[in-house]
Order: C-alpha cells, then sequence, then structure tokens
C-alpha cells in the first residue's frame, strides 16, 4: 500500500532537477540492464545512499526499488517533496525502513535477489566509503521482514551507469568546470601577501555561489613554499595571513546540474624558484602526453603503467592522481595511495568525465606538483575543460 | 567583528577532552557497559534527511576527538580511547590515530579485541535516535557494512544501544563550548544583519544568499547552508532552499524566513529572522508581539531542574490566553542533531520528562499563529540556560524586520 504524507511532514526542500525525462528513461533503462545481467530481481537504492538515490530520482533524500524487469519503480520520499521525474513518491517523515521493507513486499520480492546500492565501495562510485554509505538499522530491519530474499552488493550496477555520461550531463559538466574555473581566477586575483586567509576563503566560496554551483568545500593549503607535509583547510582559516612565498595549493571544486567538477592550480606568493622549473616541466609533459592517451580503449591500468614510467627517464617521479565527475565520490579513484589494482582492466569509455591531475616530484620527493582539471572523453580522445596555461601562478 | 586572521582562539583544551571523555566514562559505567564504541557513520552528504541530521551523522566522533571521520573505542576503566581513522594524521587531541588499511570493520573489531572487549558489554553510540542527540535519524547513523563485521568478529560480545551515553554527555555545554557558541551566534546574527541591509525587491535571491554565506565565513564560520524561505503571503507554505537558487527575485510584500547557522569550533548555532519586504499589515501585528512576550516569558521559564512537560504547556498554552495558538519550536545546539527536538511535526512528547539543565544551549523559536491561522510568525535565536533562566547568547530584539 502507498504510503502519503505524513501529518506535520516539514517544509519541502526543493533542490535542482532539471534533467529530462529522457535522461530519467535512460539512467533507469540502463540501471534496469546492469540489474538484469547481473542476476538481480530488482536494486534498492536503501536510506543512506543520498548520492545515488538522488542520480536515480532528482530528489533530495529518497530510497528506490526498481525492479529490472521493466516495471515501475517504488520511490519514498519525505517533506512531501516530488517532481517530474517522480511526480507522485511514497511519502513518509522520519521512518524509512518500514516503507522500504514494504516496497519490496509489494513488488514481490520476498524471496527474490536483491541488489543493494552503496553497500560496499564500489569501481567508480563510491570510491572512498569503502564498506558503502548504508544505514545499518533501517537495512537490517528491512532484511528481517524479507528473511526469504537474498541481498548482495549492487553498487557497480549503478556506478557504470554513472560512469558514462549522457549529453545533457556533459552540457552541465562544461558549465561547472567554467565556474570552478572562475572560483579559481577569484583565488588568483585576491591571493596577496598580507590578505586575511578567512576572508579570501570567504570570498571565493562566494564567487563560486554566486555563479550558483551548490556548495562543495574549497580545499587550500597556505604554507610557505618547501614545507613538507603543508596544513589542509576545508573551512576558513583562523589565525592566519597569507605570507610571502606561500605556496597555495587548491582544488576548487563545483557543482551544476548536480555534477562536480574540480580544478586545481597552484600559486605561489613570490618568484618560482629555479629548482621548481623542471618539475613543472615535466608534470606538464606528463599531463599533456596523458591527456591524449585518455581515449576510448584505453585501460586504467595502461594510463597507470604510462604515468609511472614517465618520470624515471626523466630522473624524477610521476604519478597518477585522478578521479570521476559527477554526482559525488566518482571514480575511478587513482592516486599515491589508492592504486586501484582491481581496476587495471577497466576501460575508458566515450562519455567518461575525469579530473586529471598527474603529479610529477624529484627523485627524493621534496618537490612536488600538480596541475589539472576536467577532461571528457570524445570518440577521438580526450578534451581538457580546464584551459588555463599551464604552470604555477606566481604573484611577486 | 575579528576578521579570522585576529582570533586568537586555539581550539579546544585538552582539559575539555578530558572532561568530555570522562563524561561518557561515566555515563557508560552507570549504564554498565564496558566499553564505549563510536562506530564508522554514514557521511552527511548521503545520510541527509535534514542539514540538522547530515551534520550530526558523524557529531559523535566529532566531540570526542575533533577528528572529521573517525571510529572510537573509549574503555570505560579510565584506559584511553583507540581512534581509528582515515585522515592523514592525527591531532592534539589525539596525536596517535590508527590507520584504517581496507576495512572500517576490521580496524574496528580489531581495536575492540585489542581493548579485551571479546565478552564484554559494548555501547554502540548512534545505532538508533537519541533524546539528546540524533534525534532526526529514527534508524541512527552507523554504517551498515563495517558494523555488521564487528558484530561478526565478536560473537561473544552484546552490542546495545549507547546513543544516550554520549548524548547526554553533549547535552551540557562546558565554558570553552559556551564561548564558541557565543561566537557563532553572533557571526549568525551578522548574517541576518547581511540579509537586511541587501534584501530589497528586485534583488536577485541567489546572490543574496551567496553575500549572507560569505559575511559569515568571513567572520570564520565553518560554511553551513542557511534555509531560505520566500514568497508571498498567503500562498500557502513558502518554499524552501538550502543552497543559491537561479531565477528568483525579491518582490515587493515577499515574506522571507531563514535559518541562519554559523559553526564555530565545530558547534553549530542559529539565529532566526522573518522579513517583510513592506510593511507589516495591522493583522498580523497581534501575533507578531505575542511572540515577541512568549520569547521572553519563555526565558524566565527555562530553568535548570525542570521537566521539559512544563516548558511545553506554558509554551503552548500562551497564545491561547491572547486568542491565538502557540506551539513550541526549540532544539539543543552543539555539533549536529542536537535535541531535544520539539517541532510542530514532532511535538516532543517522548522528551516531557527530561530534564533542563544548567549549561544546556537550545535554539529557543516559539511559533505564534493567529487566531483564524492564516498568519504564523517565529522568531528565535540561541539560548544558553543558567540558575536564573534563558540567556540569550546574541541580543536581538524579537520581532519582524519591514523594509520599505
Amino acid at each position: 500500500m502507498p504510503w502519503t504524507t505524513p501529518p506535520g511532514a516539514g517544509a519541502t526542500v526543493f533542490i535542482w532537477a532539471g534533467y529530462s525525462l529522457a535522461e530519467r528513461d535512460r539512467r533507469w533503462r540502463a540501471v534496469r540492464e546492469n540489474a538484469g545481467n547481473a542476476g538481480f530481481d530488482c536494486v534498492l537504492v536503501p536510506l543512506g545512499n543520498g548520492v545515488d538515490a538522488r542520480y536515480m530520482t532528482q530528489l533530495r533524500c529518497s530510497a528506490m526499488v526498481l525492479p529490472a524487469d521493466g516495471r515501475a519503480p517504488i520511490i519514498i520520499a519525505d517533506r512531501r517533496s516530488s517532481n517530474t521525474w517522480v511526480p507522485e513518491p511514497w511519502q513518509t517523515g522520519r521512518e524509512w525502513a518500514e516503507p522500504m521493507g514494504e516496497a519490496l513486499l509489494d513488488l514481490g520480492m520476498e524471496r527474490a535477489r536483491i541488489g543493494v546500492v552503496g553497500l560496499k565501495g564500489g569501481s567508480v562510485t563510491h570510491c572512498s566509503s569503502i564498506d558503502g554509505v548504508v544505514n545499518h538499522t533501517a537495512l537490517a530491519q528491512v532484511m528481517s521482514k524479507l528473511p526469504n530474499a537474498t541481498f548482495a552488493d549492487a553498487t557497480d550496477i549503478v556506478g557504470l551507469v554513472r560512469y558514462v555520461k549522457s549529453d545533457e550531463e556533459t552540457v552541465f559538466l562544461r558549465r561547472s568546470a567554467a565556474v570552478a574555473a572562475a572560483g579559481l581566477d577569484a583565488l588568483i586575483n585576491r591571493a596577496r601577501p598580507g590578505v586575511d586567509a578567512g576572508v579570501l576563503y570567504a570570498d571565493v566560496t562566494a564567487r563560486l555561489l554566486e555563479l550558483r554551483s551548490e556548495y562543495y568545500p574549497l580545499v587550500l593549503t597556505l604554507d610557505p613554499i618547501g614545507t613538507l607535509k603543508p596544513k589542509r583547510y576545508t573551512n576558513p582559516p583562523i589565525g592566519k595571513r597569507l605570507e610571502s612565498n606561500a605556496l597555495i595549493t587548491n582544488e576548487v571544486n563545483a557543482i551544476l546540474g548536480a555534477e562536480l567538477t574540480q580544478v586545481c592550480q597552484a600559486i605561489l606568493l613570490g618568484k618560482t624558484p629555479d629548482e621548481w622549473k623542471p618539475v613543472i616541466e615535466v608534470q606538464k609533459e606528463v599531463y599533456e602526453a596523458g591527456l591524449k592517451l585518455i581515449k576510448p580503449g584505453t585501460t586504467l591500468g595502461a594510463l597507470q603503467d604510462f604515468v609511472k614510467s614517465f618520470g624515471p627517464k626523466r630522473k624524477m617521479k610521476t604519478v597518477i592522481q585522478m578521479h570521476g565527475c559527477g554526482y559525488g565520490d566518482d571514480g575511478p579513484l587513482l592516486t599515491a595511495k589508492s592504486r586501484g589494482d582491481a581496476l587495471r582492466d577497466l576501460g575508458i569509455e566515450k562519455g567518461n568525465a575525469f579530473v586529471w591531475k598527474p603529479v610529477a616530484m624529484t627523485a627524493d620527493e621534496r618537490i612536488q606538483f600538480a596541475w589539472g582539471g576536467p577532461v571528457l572523453v570524445a570518440d577521438t580522445g580526450a578534451e581538457a575543460l580546464f584551459t588555463r596555461p599551464h604552470g604555477m601562478v606566481s604573484i611577486c | 567583528m575579528e576578521s579570522p586572521a585576529d582570533i586568537t582562539w586555539k581550539g579546544y583544551s585538552l582539559a575539555e577532552r578530558d572532561w568530555r571523555w570522562q563524561r561518557v566514562r561515566e555515563n557508560a559505567a552507570k549504564a554498565g557497559f564496558d566499553c564505549i564504541l563510536v562506530p564508522l557513520c554514514v557521511d552527511g552528504r548521503n545520510l541527509h534527511l535534514s542539514l540538522e541530521q547530515s551534520r550530526g551523522t558523524r557529531s559523535d566522533c566529532r566531540f570526542l576527538t575533533q577528528l572529521e571521520n573517525a571510529a572510537v573505542v573509549l574503555p570505560t576503566d579510565g584506559r584511553k580511547p583507540i581512534v581509528i581513522s582515515d585522515e592523514e594524521s592525527g591531532n592534539d587531541w589525539v596525536p596517535e590515530i590508527r590507520p584504517v588499511d581496507g576495512s572500517w570493520g576490521m580496524a574496528m573489531a580489531q581495536a575492540l579485541i585489542d581493548a579485551g572487549m571479546e565478552r564484554a558489554r559494548i555501547g554502540v553510540s548512534g545505532i538508533r535516535r537519541g533524546f539528546y542527540t540524533h534525534g532526526r535519524a529514527f534508524h541512527g547513523v552507523v554504517n551498515h557494512s563495517s558494523y555488521v563485521d564487528v558484530l561478526g568478529r565478536l560473537p561473544n560480545a552484546s552490542f546495545d544501544n549507547a546513543t544516550e551515553v554520549i548524548g547526554y554527555a553533549r547535552y551540557v555545554k562546558s565554558e570553552e563550548q559556551i564561548g564558541c557558541l557565543r561566537r557563532g551566534a553572533a557571526i549568525a546574527a551578522a548574517g541576518i544583519e547581511k540579509m537586511v541591509e541587501l534584501a530589497r525587491p528586485g534583488v536577485d535571491e541567489g546572490i543574496l544568499y551567496s553575500r549572507v554565506m560569505q559575511r559569515m565565513v568571513s567572520l570564520g564560520s565553518e560554511y553551513y547552508p542557511m534555509a531560505f524561505y520566500s514568497g508571498l503571503h498567503g500562498g500557502g507554505r513558502l518554499p524552501r532552499f538550502e543552497d543559491p537558487t537561479e531565477g528568483r527575485f525579491l518582490q515587493p510584500m515577499y515574506r522571507i524566513a531563514n535559518e541562519v547557522d554559523a559553526v564555530f569550533g565545530g558547534l553549530i548555532a542559529q539565529e532566526q529572522q522573518p522579513i517583510l519586504l513592506g510593511p507589516i499589515p495591522d493583522a498580523w501585528k497581534p501575533a507578531i508581539e505575542a511572540q515577541r512576550d512568549l520569547y521572553y516569558a519563555g526565558l524566565e521559564h527555562l530553568t535548570p531542574g525542570n521537566p521539559f512537560a512544563e516548558f511545553v504547556d506554558f509554551v503552548n498554552g500562551f497564545g491561547e490566553k491572547r486568542g491565538l495558538k502557540s506551539l513550541m519550536l526549540m532544539h539543543g545546539r552543539g555539533y549536529g542533531d542536537d535535541g531535544p527536538l520539539f517541532t510542530p511535526q514532532n511535538r516532543g512528547a517522548r522528551n516531557r520528562d527530561v530534564l533542563i539543565e544548567k549549561g544546556n544551549v537550545f535554539i529557543v523559536k516559539p511559533i505564534v499563529t493567529s487566531a483564524d491561522g492564516g498568519f504564523d510568525t517565529s522568531w528565535g535565536g540561541c539560548v544558553l540556560v543558567t540558575d536564573k533562566g534563558g540567556e540569550p547568547l546574541v541580543k536581538r530584539t524579537p520581532g519582524m524586520v519591514a523594509i520599505t
């Protein structure tokens, strides 16, 4: 039985929900197909997995049961929310386990094989959440209502759909990249010795917001160049003014159309030291050479091997650093710490979008430099959406 | 107010850490737990029932460690906690952290085993909603896969809900915490001042939103989305936004409602100010005046030692004496999803026996509705409970601001 709006359901929170019905149908169809191929009778996007739920419903907070056989999904929402994709969801207040269980039962899943999305970290989504994102008490209650069903991880069922962007998504990835670049411009324009670091942080954040980015934390380091482990700020720094020779590394993020992109360009409040120049040059070379490899058919393993072998030929080290763009925590996540050994055979596809920012460093790792931003994969190769001139910005 | 660079606060002291840990240990001992486990919790971007709730998901680990993401095993017997985190390094409170090393579940289970908890009674914080914390998260905030791993690796231990053990420790604020909340309330008030300065017919609501957030962050607040409502009166409930909107412009006679939050020292302060872009109609004035009187009278009733039942009945009965309706709207302030929670949706019946205590901090913003139900108003801010009653953390005047 459908759940209807409970009394006093709270104020509806309106979020951006501008994708077309064709886009909805594309996503649902692709997820159903993956689910069917994996032998699932349905996929459950449960409480806790808000990012996949948003991808599938455009709602701020929802849960979903999508049968693999083509029937309409049951979607549960709160605060009276609905949208063009989901005009009549089941409504709940703060109780989620009961309607999730009932939705599965209503769809005849008592003895089904149910794919739970977000149960574990996936290949290309929820990459930093190695144990997934699912709420324990709610899922345990759902499982107890369906003792004869089986529940298995289905993170990649949705993840591999998210991995390939549609034309509609690409439009917003481009806008998002442009807004992130405008945020970086604001940072470059305002960063001067003596400036209050907290005010700088606020100004860049405001620039992103006024261009209608959803909020996503700006990341800065501000310590003097040469500092081995600079302090990383994801909130306005307290008690700090910029000093001469501060090296401002950054991750400037923007979200438009729910698509997160990021640009990175280091800013030095001083003259670039000579010993940094060869490292910056090598980073430029590995960035550009790698960009040429980012095309359909290349495996991630091949890209990793290429980057790893690039530096030693120049008596330096080069390390891959990339992740996906999208609704959040998109992969593949490839960094010095997250090597992605299980992803070596995964192929790059048309429609992928990555933040590409390989690192070059001296052999002793004392000097490290990264630069980069979003790239879109087309038939013929990758298109860089971050078009500022390469290099470190020097403000003397 | 000071600019962030001029703020001299260096973070919470080690004495504050020890005070918090000791309160939790004492509560755990009273409840018969051998240790408290704060397990891996779902991140707020994924578990996002509301702004408050999403901020509250990992609030217990922040309260105990000042780390954004950590799992904690705190033995009741006074031994130091074992802290697991995916952050690169610890901090002054927790210089040594254990890495996650591929599985939070395995790391948490090993920490419990290392602490000798194979056959212990383990209190788990955040497994269900509590009175003092996680009140909006009926199903708690705990990550499923890692917690199931822990249960599987300690088959002879017992695991019980201990949300109140940490919740009660969070309920009463220390002087250090009150200092941070006071600054946060002042920053939120500055955000409201910016809104009043800029809100005019024709103004782009998205730009207004950005400027208010800029003002608060430039005073040292962490980013906490403002809740912004706008529209003409009489068209039903105003739409609520938590990001800058596109294509919406303020119009004459628009009502603006808001929840303006600032976060300092990790603690969320909130101030609220209704605004009308035009003269206030006479028909609204009795409710606005009653709301002001109710707020001030409520401060006098907010005294330590009383159960909430008396306070709730006082607030909810206040309007009737003037031929109006009144409703309690308040909840705790702190690291996120602090209770007890009293809203029109959740009348707080389950909280009636909870005692008001000295050192509590609440957002107090009662609602008064006209007799015909056609107009309601809520104004409020952060209030500290003292021996003499409620003390606003920042001085503001209740009422609706008319911008004409």
